[in-house]
Formats: structure tokens, C-alpha cells, sequence
């Protein structure tokens, strides 16, 4: 899968996965007030993959804890199907326990913010993820 | 990177007029247990979410504010309000799903909510901590049962998760002004400290 990453790629198309539909409503209007509108929704790591599996996506910002499927289980179902592996995951979460990161970081997750985070703090991670892959695919 | 965690209330003692153990919580403090005991709180402007699995029992209280956002953004989805608020009922739901609870099975009451602070009545601090978390429920489809909100009076609540019993004794006179106090230096605290945080290991 070969693509054009740009940090002021507004066109790029997130997944957000939360179980709360409140905090998916506010990580899809901090995007937008980052200038990223093209965001569609999944509520656990189950209706995530079935949506990703669709295609078409190229940033997941997902929850840790989860009914049906956990943040960690679905990043670990990401790098392991072929398809999506190379997908940037954001993890967003409401604990700042240390094995959490540790254990996000081994999953391959590229980047961890703790909640309530700002849209600064988002923007910032994901300025930093755009950078690497471009990076990466320089 | 300074932030304001919400904590679990390590203060526990036994009630000796309930005959139970019992934890007490402050402003920015949360606690659930699966245990027949009592989780006590005092609330002026603050508000708190009793919340409980109907079918298990296992269930939980918190207690906390909305952080005063500039007037602008007061009704903004992402205002600092909306983010700390939302965080800090996501922590107390996410223990007890992860504890066993189910989602279709939680019930609430919420409480406070009072004007209480002379120096807050002309922000209604009160009432928008209650408007927050009527809506906050109902958006996430988790029913509320029992409410005490608003009005000019603190109240002391008492939670009994494992039968969802509450007790609310309205204080029309207080004998110090420590819950004021306490409530104050909460509200200064969340205005000062950076709500947002940020981990930078990779």
C-alpha cells in the first residue's frame, strides 16, 4: 500500500473508535478544527475492522477500553492483517499507566495521547506521525 | 506535562449507622465496588453520577465540576468544559465495564448541582455541572432513575451501589464553610491547570 502522506493533507480519512459516542464527537470536531472533515466513526474494535476492512481509510484514532474488542486488540488486528499494517493508529486513552504505553508501544501503535487532551496536543501528534511515515517513505 | 488526574478515594472507614464499610469522596475524586458498602460525598456546586449495573450490582460514584471555559466556547463540543467533564465520567464508566458492568444495564442518579457559592451565581456554576450531566447520560443512552439537582443548598449523599439506595440529606445550615473552601480551591485548581495531557514516549 503506497501513499502520499502529507502533513497538510486535509483530505486524509480517519477512523475514530470510541465507545462513548460523547468523545467521538469531540475527537471528530477537534480534526475539524484541525482542518480534517473526512471522519467516519466506529463505537469498539469489532466495527472498526469490519469498516477498515472496507478500505479506503488511512488514520485510525482509537480508544483503549472497549466492549467487544479493546484499543489494543484492534491495533494488534491491524498489524497483523496484511491489508492494514501499515495503518498509522493513534491511541487516545484515559489512563496514563505505564504497561499501557509500554504495551501500545509494542503493538506498533504510533503515537499515545492521555485524555482530555487538547486539539494543540492532537495536532501536535499527528503532525509528529505525518512526519515519520513521510520519513519513512522518502 | 502538569494534569488533573481523577483519582480513586482512598478514604475509607466504617459507618458505624449504616454498619458498613463506607468511602468518602472529594471533588475530583471517584470510587466503585462490587461490596455491600456506602460511598458518601458532600456536594455544593459540584455534581456527582451514582452509577450501577442493575443486574450485578457492581457500581460506583463521582464527584467533580465543569472547569470554567472562556465564554466563548461554553457551549463548544470540544470546550475545555465538555472535555474535562466527559473525561471524568468516562473514568468512572470505563471501571465499572471493565469490572463486569454492562453497558445496557447501567442506571444513574446524579446529584448537586446546587448554587451554593456566592462568588459563582452569576456563572451558574450549578446549573451548568446538572445541564452537563443529564445530557452527558442521555447522549450515551445510560437512564437516569433519581436526580436532587440545582437549588441554593449543599447536599450529603449517601450511595449504596449493590441495592442502588441513596440517601440525600439537604444541609440548609452549615456549621463551617470548609465544603465552600474545598470546592473554591477545586474550581481554581481546574482553572489553572492545563486540562489536557500528553505522553511522549514514541
Amino acid at each position: 500500500m503506497l501513499m502520499e502522506w502529507s502533513m497538510a493533507n486535509t483530505n486524509t480519512k480517519f477512523l475514530v473508535v470510541d465507545d462513548f459516542s460523547t468523545m467521538r464527537r469531540i475527537v471528530r470536531n477537534l480534526l475539524k478544527e484541525l482542518g480534517y472533515t473526512n471522519v467516519d466513526e466506529a463505537e469498539d474494535g469489532v466495527a472498526a475492522l469490519s469498516k477498515l476492512k472496507g478500505g479506503g481509510f488511512e488514520f485510525v484514532v482509537s480508544d483503549w477500553n472497549m466492549p467487544n474488542m479493546d484499543g489494543l486488540t484492534l491495533l494488534q488486528n491491524i498489524r497483523a492483517d496484511a491489508e492494514l499494517s501499515k495503518l498509522p493508529v493513534l491511541m487516545v486513552t484515559a489512563e496514563a499507566k505505564k504497561e499501557n504505553i509500554i504495551a501500545a508501544a509494542q503493538a506498533g501503535a504510533n503515537g499515545y495521547v492521555v485524555k482530555p487532551f487538547t486539539a494543540a496536543t492532537l495536532d501536535e501528534k499527528l503532525s509528529k506521525i505525518f512526519e515519520k511515515l513521510e520519513k519513512a517513505g522518502a | 506535562m502538569s494534569m488533573l488526574e481523577e483519582e480513586v478515594s482512598t478514604t475509607l472507614y466504617f459507618d458505624r449507622t449504616f454498619d458498613c464499610e463506607a468511602a468518602k469522596i472529594a471533588p475530583g475524586e471517584y470510587y466503585f465496588t462490587d461490596k455491600d458498602m456506602v460511598i458518601v460525598t458532600v456536594l455544593g456546586s459540584c455534581v456527582s453520577a451514582c452509577i450501577r449495573d442493575s443486574k450485578t450490582g457492581i457500581g460506583g460514584m463521582n464527584h467533580f465540576m465543569l472547569p470554567d471555559s472562556a465564554a466563548a466556547d461554553k457551549d463548544s463540543p470540544i470546550s475545555e468544559s465538555m472535555r474535562y467533564g466527559t473525561y471524568a465520567m468516562e473514568v468512572l464508566i470505563n471501571q465499572l465495564l471493565r469490572n463486569g458492568a454492562r453497558r445496557e444495564n447501567l442506571e444513574a442518579k446524579i446529584f448537586g448541582g446546587g448554587n451554593v457559592l456566592k462568588s459563582f451565581t452569576t456563572t451558574n456554576v450549578g446549573d451548568r455541572n446538572a445541564i452537563f450531566v443529564r445530557k452527558y447520560l442521555s447522549a450515551e443512552g445510560i437512564r437516569i432513575i433519581g436526580e436532587d439537582l440545582l437549588d441554593i443548598y449543599p447536599r450529603k449523599v449517601y450511595y449504596f451501589p449493590k441495592t442502588g439506595r441513596v440517601l440525600v440529606k439537604k444541609l440548609k445550615q452549615m456549621h463551617n464553610d470548609t465544603l465552600f473552601k474545598r470546592e473554591e480551591i477545586y474550581a481554581s485548581k481546574l482553572k489553572t491547570t492545563d486540562v489536557g495531557g500528553a505522553i511522549d514516549l514514541f
